[in-house]
C-alpha cells in the first residue's frame, strides 16, 4: 500500500518536472508549447548518446539537460519571435501551430537520423530497504532530483528578485513592462529554464525504464493535462496535480491494469478540468 | 472594388471541382487522393463552424467522426442492420456528443484552452476505448468495410460525385448558418463574447448550436469516410490524421470564409503528395512546411486573393 503510494508520488514528480515549463511558458510568453514532449526527449537522446561517446554518466545526463536548453533557447529567439509580436488569442494559435510544427520537425529528425537509440540508465543498487518497505533506488534518485529541482525553482521565484520580476511579468505583462521591467529577456530565460527542466524530466525517464526516440507525443499530451489541471498559470498547481495523477495511476494500474488505468487517469482529468476550471489553484504562483 | 457573391462563390467552387476528374484523365489514384482532398475539405467545413465562428477549440474532430462511423460499421456489421439506418444513428452520436461537449464548455465558462484540453482528453478516450472493446472495434487492426455501405460510396466517379455532394450540402449548410440570424450571433460572439451576451444574444444556445452542427457534418463525413476507405482503424481518426490536418487546411485556406476550407483543402493536398515521395523524411519536411507558411501566410489564400486581386471574396 505504502509502496504503491510512494511509486505514485514519484511518478508524480516525474509529470510535474514535464509540466511545470508548459505551465511557465504560458504564463510568461502566452504560448502553449506543444513541443515540450520532444524537447525532453532530445534531453535524454544527447544523454544517450554521449554515453554512447564513452562519457561520464553524470557528465552526460548534464549535457542532455543542456541539449534540452539549447533547443529551448533556439526556439524563444527564432521560432517563437512572430508569436510574440502579436497578442492574446492569436499570438496562442500561432504559437500552438508553430510548436505543433517543431513537435513534427523534431520527431522526424530523431525518426530518420537516431530510430534505434535509446536510454536506459542502470544504478549500481537496484534496491534498497527503507523500514519495512523495499525501494527502488531508481525511485528515490528520482524523487531526490525532482525535489531538487522543484526546490530550487520555489526559491528562485520567491525569494529573489528576479524571481518576483518573473511573477509580476505572469500577472501582468504591461504592468511589469510600465515598471521598466523587459519582458523579452525574462522570457528568454524562462523559456530555457523550461527546456532544461523537460529535458530532466526526459533523462530521468532513462533511470525508470527506456526512453526512445517515440515517446515525444505521449510526453507532450500527459505534461499538458497536468499543467492544465493545475491551472495553466500555477506552478504549485501543477506539482500538486502531476503528484496526484501519479497517485492515481499507480493505484489504477494496481488493481485493474494497464488499459482501465489509462481510461482511469483520462476521466479524471476532464473531470477535474470540469469542476475547477480555473485550476487547483487558480491565480496562485 | 467588386464583390463575389456566396452564391456565385459557391456555384464556381462546384463546377470545378465538378470537372476536376476530367482533367485526371482517369487515373484511379489520382482519383482517389481528389476523393480524400473533398473528404478533407468537408472536414475542415466543420472545424470552420465550430472554431473559425465561435472559438470552440475542438480537438476531438478525429473522435466524433471515428464515433460516427464506428457506431455505424460496427452495427452494420454486427447486428446486420442496413448502412442507412445506421449512418443516421452515428451521425446523431456525433452530433449529441458535440453539443454536450459545447453545453458542458460553455456552461463551466472554460477558455479556449481549456476546452482544447478537455475536448484532447476525449480523444484520448475514444482511441483507448476502440483499442480495448476488441471482440467489437478488432483493435488497432480495423475492420474492413468493403461491401458494407451504400454501393455508391464503393468508390470510382460514383463515389467521387456523391462525396462532392456531400461537401456541397456542408457547404450550403455553412452558407445558411451564416446568413441566418445565427450568422449574426456568431459574428458578434467572435468579436467579443462578453459583448454579445450583453447585447441580448443567447451566447450559450448559438455556441451549442454551432457545435452540434458543425459535428453533425463531423459525423456524416466520418462515416462517409468510413465506407469509401474500405477499412477502418484508429489510425485513420487520430488527432494527427484528422484534427491536425483539419487545423492546417483551415488555416491555409483562411478562418472563418466560405472558400478557406476548400482553397486549403486543395493546398494541403498539393503539399502532401508534394512530400510524399520523400520517403521517411516527410515527416520532417511537413513540420518545416507548417511553421514556414503559418508564419508567413498566417491569414490564409483567401486573404491574400483579397488583397491582390482586390475582389471581395467570400
Amino acid at each position: 500500500m505504502f509502496a504503491i503510494l510512494l511509486d505514485g508520488i514519484v511518478q508524480g514528480l516525474q509529470l510535474s518536472l514535464m509540466a511545470v515549463g508548459i505551465t511557465l511558458i504560458f504564463g510568461l510568453g502566452g504560448v502553449l508549447n506543444l513541443a515540450h514532449g520532444q524537447i525532453a526527449v532530445v534531453g535524454g537522446i544527447v544523454t544517450a548518446l554521449c554515453i554512447g561517446e564513452g562519457l561520464n554518466p553524470v557528465l552526460a545526463c548534464a549535457m542532455g539537460v543542456l541539449g534540452s536548453g539549447v533547443l529551448g533557447l533556439l526556439m524563444d529567439r527564432t521560432l517563437l519571435v512572430p508569436a510574440y509580436r502579436l497578442a492574446g488569442e492569436e499570438r496562442l494559435l500561432l504559437g500552438l501551430l508553430v510548436t505543433l510544427g517543431l513537435s513534427f520537425v523534431v520527431n522526424g529528425f530523431l525518426d530518420v537520423r537516431y530510430p534505434t537509440v535509446a536510454l536506459t540508465l542502470r544504478l549500481p543498487t537496484p534496491s534498497f530497504a527503507l523500514g519495512e518497505v523495499t525501494v527502488r533506488t531508481a525511485s528515490a534518485v528520482v524523487a531526490l532530483i525532482a525535489l531538487a529541482a522543484f526546490g530550487l525553482l520555489f526559491a528562485f521565484l520567491k525569494l529573489t528578485l528576479l524571481g518576483k520580476v518573473v511573477r509580476s511579468i505572469m500577472q501582468n505583462e504591461v504592468g511589469a513592462g510600465l515598471c521598466g521591467i523587459n519582458p523579452a529577456r525574462i522570457r528568454t530565460l524562462i523559456v530555457v529554464l523550461s527546456a532544461m527542466m523537460a529535458g530532466l524530466a526526459g533523462v530521468v525517464q532513462g533511470l525508470f525504464s527506456s526512453l526512445g526516440t517515440e515517446l515525444g507525443n505521449e510526453f507532450t499530451s500527459f505534461a499538458l493535462i497536468v499543467a492544465v489541471i493545475g491551472g495553466v498559470r500555477s506552478v504549485n498547481g501543477t506539482l500538486v496535480a502531476g503528484i496526484l495523477l501519479g497517485i492515481v495511476n499507480a493505484f489504477a494500474s494496481f488493481y485493474v491494469g494497464a488499459y482501465l488505468t489509462l481510461l482511469i487517469l483520462l476521466v479524471t482529468a476532464a473531470g477535474t478540468i470540469l469542476v475547477r476550471p480555473q485550476g487547483l489553484f487558480a491565480f496562485r504562483t | 472594388m467588386r464583390i463575389v457573391s456566396e452564391r456565385t462563390a459557391l456555384a464556381a467552387t462546384a463546377v470545378v471541382l465538378a470537372l476536376v476528374p476530367l482533367a485526371l484523365g482517369g487515373s484511379p489514384h489520382f482519383l482517389r487522393i481528389a476523393t480524400l482532398m473533398l473528404i478533407g475539405m468537408a472536414y475542415a467545413v466543420a472545424f470552420n463552424i465550430i472554431f473559425g465562428h465561435t472559438r470552440q477549440l475542438f480537438l476531438c474532430l478525429g473522435a466524433l467522426a471515428g464515433a460516427s462511423a464506428y457506431v455505424s460499421v460496427v452495427l452494420t456489421m454486427k447486428a446486420g442492420l442496413s448502412p442507412w439506418l445506421t449512418m443516421p444513428l452515428g451521425v446523431a452520436l456525433a452530433a449529441a456528443l458535440g453539443g454536450a461537449f459545447s453545453y458542458v464548455s460553455v456552461r463551466r465558462g472554460l477558455g479556449v484552452i481549456f476546452v482544447g484540453i478537455v475536448t484532447l482528453v476525449f480523444s484520448m478516450i475514444f482511441h483507448n476505448l476502440v483499442l480495448g472493446l476488441r471482440e467489437w472495434t478488432n483493435g488497432e487492426t480495423g475492420l474492413e468495410t468493403k461491401g458494407l455501405g451504400p454501393a455508391v460510396l464503393a468508390g470510382g466517379l460514383p463515389a467521387y460525385y456523391a462525396i462532392l455532394g456531400v461537401l456541397a450540402a456542408s457547404a450550403l449548410v455553412y452558407h445558411a448558418l451564416m446568413r441566418s440570424r445565427a450568422g449574426r450571433a456568431f459574428q458578434a460572439i467572435a468579436d467579443d463574447e462578453f459583448a454579445a451576451e450583453l447585447a441580448g444574444i443567447n451566447v450559450t444556445a448559438y455556441k451549442v448550436l454551432a457545435a452540434t452542427v458543425g459535428s453533425a457534418i463531423l459525423g456524416v463525413v466520418g462515416v462517409v469516410h468510413a465506407y469509401y476507405g474500405g477499412f477502418i482503424s484508429p489510425t485513420i481518426y487520430a488527432l494527427g490524421s484528422i484534427d491536425i490536418v483539419a487545423l492546417v487546411t483551415l488555416l491555409l485556406g483562411g478562418m472563418g470564409t466560405l472558400l478557406g476550407p476548400v482553397l486549403g483543402g486543395v493546398l494541403f493536398t498539393l503539399l502532401d503528395e508534394l512530400v510524399r515521395p520523400l520517403g521517411r523524411l516527410n515527416v520532417m519536411v511537413y513540420g518545416i512546411l507548417i511553421i514556414v507558411l503559418v508564419i508567413t501566410f498566417r491569414h490564409g489564400f483567401v486573404a491574400m486573393l483579397r488583397k491582390r486581386l482586390k475582389i471581395h471574396l467570400p
